[in-house]
């Protein structure tokens, strides 16, 4: 009897241990991996994000006139691992807590996280190259953001002219 | 009197859960679902019916494997209409992570048609409660224009 009237109390004093949804919102707990986003501003157009999706949910298409990649994740192929946003290497894709993804039928092929990353432009002639937003030249080219920002032809050129210029002070300093 | 059993109706739909060929993982959230006081999806009047001629919402897990392909489709076409398909999780919308592999035939929206689409893998019991209301909100409008499933 007395264990019962315990537990009896315990359970008044707690109330229901229902979660209220879908008339009160749920908790979410802090780690929840729901909807990846991505951020165009940040991609580098590396497509190490496709190659480790188990799922193939990740598709990256030129755009028709060549300006730019198309990036689109479909969210109802997406398993939800977090292998994407592990390995992009400038925290573009990120795993929200999003898990509000039910739709109806009809937008099953367009439920998904598109969105447009441009090329880059070499700085010194233009030549299209990947996109370079400031979080990589913070990462990889801080040693020399002039050249980080140049295509391989400019780069290889400023870098034997670098050299040559090198090699001749140091001769001139021998003589 | 039908007007009033259809306006009555929607609020006590019974669920059927059809496994074709799933991991298990979304088959554990829809007993979880259903199961723990927790959850609880009774508190909007579902509950679930052993046999598919008692059914009104098909809740379907899995990507339809060859294998299974025909039994459950024998299950399927036995539920009355108008029947609300519900795909849980990425399975049963795409082949989730099984896409493109031997034992499936793509896309599975050939054979069953889906009315609405829980994503995930598994999706929490939240998400799948939140699936079942926007059925229910599909069901009221199929009785109300008296139409039949998609398909
Ligand atoms: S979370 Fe996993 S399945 Fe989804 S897009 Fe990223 S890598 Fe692919
Ligand atoms: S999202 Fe990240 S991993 Fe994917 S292409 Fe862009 S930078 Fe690379
Ligand atoms: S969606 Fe994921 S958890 Fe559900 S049946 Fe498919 S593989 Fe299993």
């Amino acid at each position: 009897m007395l264990p019962f009237l315990k537990i009896m109390v315990r359970n008044l004093l707690q109330g229901p241990s229902t979660d209220p949804f879908p008339f009160a919102p749920a908790k979410t707990p802090a780690r929840f991996r729901g909807a990846a986003v991505h951020d165009s501003e940040k991609c580098i157009l590396c497509g190490i994000c496709r190659h480790v999706c188990a799922a193939g949910a990740i598709q990256l298409r030129a755009a028709e006139d060549g300006s730019g990649m198309q990036f689109m994740l479909w969210h109802n192929s997406c398993v939800y691992c977090g292998m994407c946003a592990h390995y992009c290497p400038t925290g573009a894709l990120t795993m929200s807590d999003n898990w509000h993804l039910s739709h109806l039928g009809e937008d099953k092929y367009t439920f998904s996280e598109d969105s447009f990353v441009p090329f880059g432009e070499c700085a010194q002639c233009g030549a299209r190259i990947q996109p370079r937003p400031n979080v990589i030249v913070e990462k990889l080219g801080g040693r020399a953001p002039d050249q980080f920002l140049l295509c391989p032809k400019c780069k290889r050129e400023s870098l034997v002219k670098h050299a040559s210029d090198t090699n001749l002070s140091q001769f001139r300093e021998k003589q | 009197m039908l007007k009033l059993i259809q306006k009555l109706v929607p609020r006590s739909p019974w669920i059927y859960r059809l496994n074709a060929g799933s991991c298990n993982g979304c088959d554990v959230e829809m007993a979880t679902t259903a199961l723990i006081p927790r959850y609880d999806v009774e508190r909007i009047g579902c509950k679930y019916c052993g046999s598919p001629r008692h059914a009104d919402l098909v809740l379907i897990s899995g990507p339809l494997n060859l294998r299974v392909r025909e039994k459950v489709l024998r299950v399927f076409n036995e539920i009355p209409h108008p029947k609300v398909t519900i795909g849980v999780g990425a399975c049963p919308a795409s082949g989730g992570c099984f896409r493109e592999g031997y034992s499936l035939e793509e896309p599975v929206d050939q054979y069953i048609p889906l009315d609405v689409i829980v994503p995930g893998c598994p999706p929490r019991p939240q998400a799948i409660i939140e699936g079942v209301v926007k059925a229910l909100d599909v069901w009221r409008k199929r009785l109300e224009e008296d139409t039949c499933c998609r398909f």
